[in-house]
């Protein structure tokens, strides 16, 4: 299983960085979410840390859509799914190979979306940064089992975007609420409770999403067409 | 091998085939034929465990490597030839260095091509690519649907040669096929899917598809005259007919190579015919009495 799901991710990442038009295409939207939510302030004014982080998240989440779409979008092109399936690896390591560069492009484009929101929200880093880093980490991964749980859900569907989104959001929420809490935190924003009880929200959620991803990923991926 | 028991499959209310129920042993060769439609590539899904079946059961034996060459080559076209080959040996668990996968490529004769994408590939080369990608594996059951479409001559013959190697490492092969003058002298079964049901599983000499009329020996080579002076409409029958005589060369002990020169029209006429085939014994034994290799043995 882990030698499929090096490979997938390897080939995954391979295909979607040598091309690029993915990611760049992911990136340029989550970009232009911070810039279009910068310009709702007036001059001289700074946006709160709650709400930088809830722009930056958003970012994250559009940009995690575009992702998987791209990344499931890789096997319809000759029908490799089928070919997949005939593999003797469990099926669950598409999922987990899928999650992983999904998780590495995702990380790749907040590398980009962290400093630029930075500048264009008027922030500074000035809160508690290994627990922001945690609380990316956490949001991150559970972000990617769920992403890729429904990107093959909505493989091959003509309005894939627009399921993908629909599906996703509502089920991320806890998710989002604990990465812009603790984001928040780490941007300056004073917090009473401190970004404990989010960070294990957020790995409750992440436990949670994994073992969904292991149980119903075959079912998913495996379905009539 | 494989084994299918009443299988049947429907998409809503419309049923493709029904009562299907056959079984595969090793060291064989199958050929699988049909109209459009039919629902050959359907059964071959089924089959390769890809669609489960609507009713039935199908059965595979344990330890079994599937290898399944369908419509869609599984190829990634932003990798290369030895990057695809590398992505297929990892995903199916194989232990083959580099020089192995060149050696797969060298058999298909891709060699020279394997630092080129796959997205630049034609359909032959990219089907060659498949192929190296499947016979890799070394499947001991070999599923093949159409695999020759959009092969030249060459490629045809390298597939060919493939099927029969398949065979004689005692794999089993099903193979769809439109091309029955190409492709029925490698079998040793045919099965006929038609009206929703398997209406012949018998020798491939003793099929006839609906319309083949008297088949002498000699009918591959007589037929375009005669049917040039005949009816025109009537060319789908004389196609038909030179279909089965085709099959009885074939049967005759004929290698593939010598039924291959009247493969095109041959091929053409049996597509047509299949597509409304009937494997009417008792019309076709009733009325021809020089039906090739003693007729038809329809099961419907």
């Amino acid at each position: 299983m882990l030698r499929l799901t090096l490979a997938m991710a390897r080939k995954d990442l391979s295909l979607t960085l040598s091309r690029g038009s993915g990611l760049v295409q992911a990136l340029l939207l989550g970009l232009l979410l911070l810039f279009v939510f910068s310009l709702s302030q007036g001059v001289g004014e700074r946006m709160t840390p709650q709400s930088a982080a809830a722009v930056f998240w958003l970012s994250s989440a559009f940009c995690q859509v575009l992702i998987f779409n791209q990344l499931y979008a890789l096997e319809e092109a000759n029908n490799s799914r089928l070919g997949l399936l005939l593999c003797p690896a469990p099926i669950q390591a598409v999922w987990l190979g899928k999650g992983c560069a999904g998780l590495i492009l995702l990380l790749l484009a907040q590398i980009v979306f962290l400093p630029a929101g930075v500048i264009f929200l008027g922030q500074e880093l000035s809160g508690p940064l290994p627990q922001g880093l945690a609380a990316l980490a956490l949001t991150d991964v559970g972000m990617c089992a769920m992403g890729s749980l429904l990107g093959a859900l909505a493989q091959g569907q003509a309005a894939r975007e627009s399921l993908l989104s629909i599906v996703l959001f509502p089920l991320l929420t806890p998710l989002l609420l604990a990465g812009i809490s603790v984001g928040a935190q780490a941007l300056g924003a004073p917090s009473a409770d401190g970004p404990g009880i989010w960070l294990g929200v957020a790995a409750a959620f992440d436990a949670v999403f994994l073992g969904a991803g292991l149980l119903l990923f075959g079912h998913i991926y495996a379905g009539d067409e | 091998m494989l084994q299918l028991v009443r299988v049947a499959k429907t998409y809503g209310v419309k049923v493709i085939f029904k009562d299907v129920s056959c079984a595969f042993a090793p060291g064989s060769v199958s050929l699988l034929v049909g109209g459009n439609g039919a629902g050959k590539s359907t059964l071959m899904r089924v089959m390769a465990g890809l669609s489960r079946p609507s009713a039935g059961e199908a059965r595979l034996a344990e330890h079994v490597r599937v290898g399944y060459l369908g419509h869609a080559t599984f190829l990634y076209p932003g990798l290369t030839a030895l990057e695809n080959l590398a992505f297929w040996r990892d995903a199916c668990g194989l232990a083959f260095s580099r020089k192995d996968l060149m050696a797969a490529l060298e058999r298909v004769g891709l060699e020279a091509h394997a630092q080129e994408r796959a997205g630049v590939f034609s359909r032959g080369m990219a089907q060659r690519l498949n192929l190296a990608r499947i016979l890799m594996q070394e499947p001991n059951l070999l599923l093949l649907d159409e695999p020759g479409t959009g092969l030249d001559a060459s490629s045809l013959a390298l597939l060919r040669r493939e099927v029969m190697e398949a065979r004689s490492r005692e794999a089993c092969v099903i193979l769809i096929s439109h091309d029955l003058a190409g492709d029925a002298p490698l079998a040793d079964r045919l099965l006929a899917l038609d009206g929703r049901r398997l209406a012949y599983d018998g020798p491939p000499a003793g099929y006839r598809p609906m319309g083949a009329t008297a088949a002498p020996e000699n009918a591959t080579d007589a037929a375009p005259d005669s049917a040039q002076g005949s009816a025109p409409d009537n060319t789908a029958d004389n196609g038909a007919a030179k279909a089965a005589a085709a099959l009885a060369h074939g049967a005759s002990g004929n290698p593939p190579d010598s039924a291959h020169e009247g493969r095109h029209e041959c091929g053409q006429a049996s597509r047509h015919e299949c597509g409304q085939a009937k494997a009417r014994s008792g019309e076709h034994s009733g009325t021809d009495g020089d039906t090739p290799q003693g007729g038809p043995q329809c099961c419907a």
